[in-house]
This record gives C-alpha cells, structure tokens and sequence, in this order.
C-alpha cells in the first residue's frame, strides 16, 4: 500500500524526463492513478472534489500576489538597459584593482540579482556583455565563466526574490501544518517578509566569500585576472563620476527602495514589489526607454512568466492531492522516522534529495511538489522554519551550478563564445561549488547566521 | 492551406489575441498596486475593494494567460533529453502529452468545479469581509474559463504535432521571438 505514493513519484520522474511540459505532467499522471486507483478501489474519488477549492485557493492567495509585480519590474529593467549600464560603469569603477573586472562582475551580479532575481536572465545578460571583453582583458576563461554562472545564480538567495516569495509561501503553510499536527493550537507563523529578511545575511556573506575568492586569485595568480587599465574601459562613456551617477544611482536607490521598506517592515512584499515595479517603469521612461512596444513586450514576459510559475502550482496541487490520497504523507513521515540519525538525518536526507532533484527540476517545481512533502515534516521535527527555507535556497543554488546538469551553465553555454571550452565552464566553477558547500555547512553549523536577523527585527 | 492547418491558425490566432488583451491587466495590477501604496501611507487611506480589485487582478493575469503561455511554448519542460529529440521525436512526445495528460486534466477541472461555480453563481457569492466586492462568484468562473481557454489552445497543440508527423517540414510554433524564456 505503501508502495503506490513511492510508485507515483518515481512515474512522475521517469515521465517529466520525456520532456513534456511540468504542470501538466504532474497533473496528468496523478489523474492517470487516481482513476487506476479508483477501478481499483485503493483510491477515494471524493479526494477529487477538493480540487474546485484548491484551485480557488491559489486565485486567492494573497502572499504570492508579489510575484507578477517581481517580474514585472524584473523584465522591466532587463529591457530598460540597466543592467548594461551598471556593468559598463562597476568595470570602470573596479578594473584598476586586481581582478577588479571579476569584483566589479559579483557587485553587479549580485544588485541585478536583488533587483531581478531571475537567474537566466542574469547568466545571460552578464555572459553576453562581460564574458568577451574579460576574455579580450585577458581573464583565464575558467575563471571568467564560473564566475559569471556563479554570480548569476545568487538571483534565488539574494532577497527579494521571487524563489523567495514562492519559497516563503510554501514554508510558512508547511508551519501551520506542522504546528496543527503537533497539537499546538496557537500557532507562530512565518512569511515571505521572514525569509527575505533571514536570507539577507547568507547572501551578503556568500557575496563576501565570492569576492575574498577573486580577490586572492587574482594576488597569488595574477596572470589569471589581470588588473585593467581604465582606458580600455569605455572612455567614450564619458567621465567616470558621470556614468557612476547616472548608471549605478537609481538601481541602486530603486534595491535600497524595495528592500528597505521590507525589511523595516513599512511595507509587505507586494506593496514592496508594486512600488518596485512602478519604479521600475519610472526609470525606463527616465531613460527614454519605454516606447509602446517595450511596454508591451514587458507586459507579455509577465503573463506568460506568471501564468507558467501558478501553472506549475495548479499542477502540483492537484499531483499532492492524488499523492496523499494514496497515503503518502504517512509514508513520508513514516521513512522519516526510520533515517537513523534523527533530525540531522532526516535533515541530511532531505537536502540530498533537493540537491539530486536539482538537476532536472527548477527552483518553482522543487518548491511546489518535494518542499510541501517533506517540510511539515521536518518543522514537526523541531527545525526551524527560516533555516529551512535558506538551506533550501542556498542548496538549490549550488545545484544549479553543479555539472553537468546545473541550468545556470546551460544558460552560459548558450551564449558564450565558441572558444570558451564546455569544460573550461566545468572546472570554472568548481571553486565556487566548494564556496557554496562550505557557506552550506557554516549555516547548518551556526544557523543563527539566518534566523539572528528575523528575531532582532521582532523583537522591536 | 487545407482545413487541417486554416483550423490550426484561427485556434493559434486566437490564443495569442487573447493573450496579448490579457496582458495589459500586467500594467493595471502595478499601477493598481502603487495607487494603494501610495493612498496608504501619504493619506492613511486604505479600502478593502481596492485591495479586493488587486487580487482579481492578479488571478485573472494568470488563470487567462495559461492558454496564451501554452501557445508560446513557454511551459517549462525538462529538456535534457527533449531538446536533443529529432522533429519526429519532439512531436509525439506533445502529441501523446497533450492527448493523454493535458485535455483529459481540463476535463477533470471543468468535471470537478462546474457544481462549485454554478453554486457561487445561484448564490451570487460576495465578499466575506464588509465593504469587499460582491462579485466573489465572477472569480470564481476563472475556474472554469482557465480549463476551457487551455483545451482551446490544447486542441491546437495536439493538431500541430499530428501535422508535423505527417509532414516533418512543418513549422515550429512560432515563440515570441524578442523575449526568449524570461524565467531562468
């Protein structure tokens, strides 16, 4: 009996990996089950009338109202040009110093992923305007690309994010139920503003050890990353105060804008996001930007990015109906209690699993069909939600980078230049997947370094 | 152009209208969103149908635009092993995921809701909350516009993969060129 939810998850798998899209994959196959299961008789067709409130469930859930406004303003300042000019003006500002150019490349990842927060787009867009002319500089090519696949992939840490938000989501409903289960009947909650805040300060170290990394290659090898003559950085852009002022100053306000008014806790995540994304179109225009086909074509990412990311979720909803309707939820807890290790086991276990499923998964099914699973479960176990969401964050991050399945080197491949070597990318990373290993194992160790922040900002 | 592909282009053709209307609901919700923002914290004003009006947006931005995604090929798949598929190979693997997965899910969903939208209608359910909208029951209908706009859109997808295995010179849907995949 217990078999049927471990058989559905391995079809489910073995199906995905077809090619088909994901949403309707995960529905289809659990609907296939339930009607085997109902000519069977091992599984009840009333489970299936929950469905109507389900689906109105995530018309109405309000916390994840953030994500339109997210990509919006996202894919607003992707094709408003402002990430060009932050890069063009950083490596002007950096490239004196030694691997400057490098430093220059994590500073900027690391704002667009604050103001993005869409791994892809920061892969590509860094890929296509810095990978050549690092190259042209002299940069090893191993260095160059994984640090641009690195940095791009801080996009799912570094809040707000729009991984966060679905994360936050998720997690904080997995709390609720956890805390339900335990018998507590006045439950603490956890929400998406939580996360943002507890994931503050693992990104802001993850971007220090980054840079500490450049920073000492570039000394012990210099020949590696070369520092830059300013004059070879765009002399045509003007004097430098000039493009600092004009390309750096207003993402920079929009970030502290957006990021500020959630972390003092002035505004939610969408009223944040909303301001964000106004702000977002507001500098478009500045920039004289903004014509009726930019617009248009910012409006239509955004549909068509959200109506995927709630696709998945209507998917998956419907999947984990079918899935605990067999049972499976016993079957999960059940293995859990079995790991022997207790809950650094279960921990450890869990983590793999993410890790592995990586590979073929993106960051929104991973969070709508393994984290509602195993997360009560876990939270029951006494671990803490916050952690939890950064260690999964964190965790998915490295995955993405780990070869040869990680996305963010697809993304990178697809736009580097033919001479730049698969496996020169490969082995370019791999300093930073041991950077992101070690950033894993100092949270598990000391998990105050994400739940420190959210507790002062409670307190007040 | 024979029936087989004029059919194929009015389904298409329609998907991507509505779409393209759906999208300015994108630009409604920021603006909408700002206006609340700024009324509450420059004039502590603060309405509950207004925030009311931001979750219908929100919920008609997506539920409608499904369809519209469908058509741009722009649900994620894992595409480890799809994008290395030849023609043919790509085509059955939609052809058989669209008949065996995706119109039977929009049958399920249309089968499951249609008491449930049909009660909120007889009812005409409003607002919970004093001073919400009375049109609870106009969401709601979401649930089954999203499942009939999606088989629309799914019969053209099932259409075109079964043109492509007859003649592989068949074109692609065409995606929306000047975006690309915005998401990862």
């Amino acid at each position: 009996m217990e078999l049927i939810p471990l058989l559905m998850f391995v079809v489910v798998c073995a199906t995905l990996v077809a090619g088909y899209p994901v949403a309707f994959t995960l529905a289809g196959v659990a609907l296939i089950f339930a009607l085997i299961g109902m000519a069977t008789g091992t599984f009840n067709g009333q489970d299936l009338t929950f469905i109507p409130n389900r689906l109105f469930g995530i018309v109405g859930n309000q916390s994840l109202m953030a994500v339109p406004l997210f990509v919006f303003m996202g894919v607003m300042l992707e094709k408003s040009r402002v990430a060009e000019n932050l890069l063009t003006s950083m490596a002007r500002l950096m490239g004196p110093l030694p691997g400057g150019l490098g430093i220059a490349i994590i500073v900027v990842g690391a704002l667009l992923a604050a103001s993005t927060g869409i791994v892809g787009a920061t892969v590509v867009t860094m890929g296509l305007l810095a990978l050549p002319s690092m190259l042209r500089l002299g940069y090893k090519p191993e260095l160059a690309s994984g640090l641009i696949c690195a940095t791009g992939t801080l996009g799912q840490i570094i809040p707000p994010s729009i991984a966060l938000v679905l994360l936050g989501d998720v997690i904080s409903t997995s709390y609720q139920q956890a805390q339900l289960k335990m018998g507590l009947w006045s439950t603490t909650t956890v929400s998406v503003g939580d996360l943002f805040v507890g994931a503050l300060i693992p990104g802001l170290v993850l971007v220090g050890l980054y840079i500490l990394y450049m920073l000492g290659h570039a000394l012990i090898r210099p020949q590696d990353a070369p520092a830059v003559d300013r004059a070879a950085l765009g002399e045509e852009h003007g004097p430098l105060l000039g493009q600092l002022i004009s390309g750096l100053l207003p993402p920079l306000l929009l970030i502290f804008l957006v990021l500020g008014s959630i972390l003092t806790g002035k505004a939610t995540p969408t009223e944040a996001a909303g301001v964000g994304a106004f702000g977002a179109l507001l500098l478009a225009l500045a920039k004289r930007q903004l014509s009726l086909t930019t617009l248009q074509e910012v409006m239509r990412a955004t549909v068509r990015v959200t109506a995927m990311v709630f696709m998945i979720l209507i998917g998956a909803s419907i999947f984990s109906l079918v899935f605990r309707g067999f049972g499976g939820e016993e079957a999960v807890h059940l293995l859990f209690e079995n790991i022997p290790g207790g809950v650094f086991g279960a921990t450890l276990l869990v983590m793999a699993l993410i890790f592995l499923l990586g590979f073929i998964l993106d960051f929104i099914e991973i969070t709508f069909v393994v984290v509602p699973i195993v997360a009560p479960v876990l939270l029951a176990m006494g671990v803490d939600p916050i952690w939890l969401g950064v260690m999964i964050a964190l965790n998915l991050q490295t995955s993405f980078l780990t070869p040869p399945f990680g996305f963010a080197l697809f993304y990178l491949r697809g736009v580097a230049p033919e001479g730049v070597a698969t496996m020169q990318i490969y082995k370019g990373v791999i300093p930073f997947i041991l950077i992101q290993l070690l950033m894993l194992g100092v949270l598990a160790f000391w998990p105050a370094l994400a739940t420190w922040l959210p507790a002062q900002i409670y307190a007040q | 152009m024979d029936t087989a592909h004029r059919i194929l282009h009015r389904l298409d053709r329609f998907s991507l209208a509505f779409g393209h209307l759906v999208a300015w609901l994108a630009l409604a919700l920021v603006l909408l969103t700002s206006l609340i923002v700024l009324l509450r914290y420059a004039f502590g004003f603060g309405s509950i149908a207004m925030q009311e009006a931001q979750l219908y947006l929100h919920g008609s931005l997506f539920m409608l635009g499904i369809a519209y995604t469908l058509r741009c090929d722009e649900h994620v798949r894992v595409d480890i092993f799809y994008r290395r598929f030849s023609h043919r190979g790509r085509a059955w693997v939609d052809l058989l995921g669209t008949l065996l997965f995706l119109l039977p899910l929009c049958v399920l969903i249309l089968v499951t809701c249609f008491d449930y939208v049909v009660v909120s209608w007889q009812r005409q359910e409003g607002s919970a909350d004093a001073g919400g909208l009375p049109y609870v029951y106009v969401l709601k209908t979401l649930l089954l516009i999203m499942p009939a706009l999606l088989a629309v859109q799914a019969v053209a997808e099932a259409l075109r993969a079964a043109l492509k295995l007859r003649n592989p010179s068949e074109p692609d849907a065409d995606k929306p060129a000047e975006e690309g995949s915005a998401w990862n």
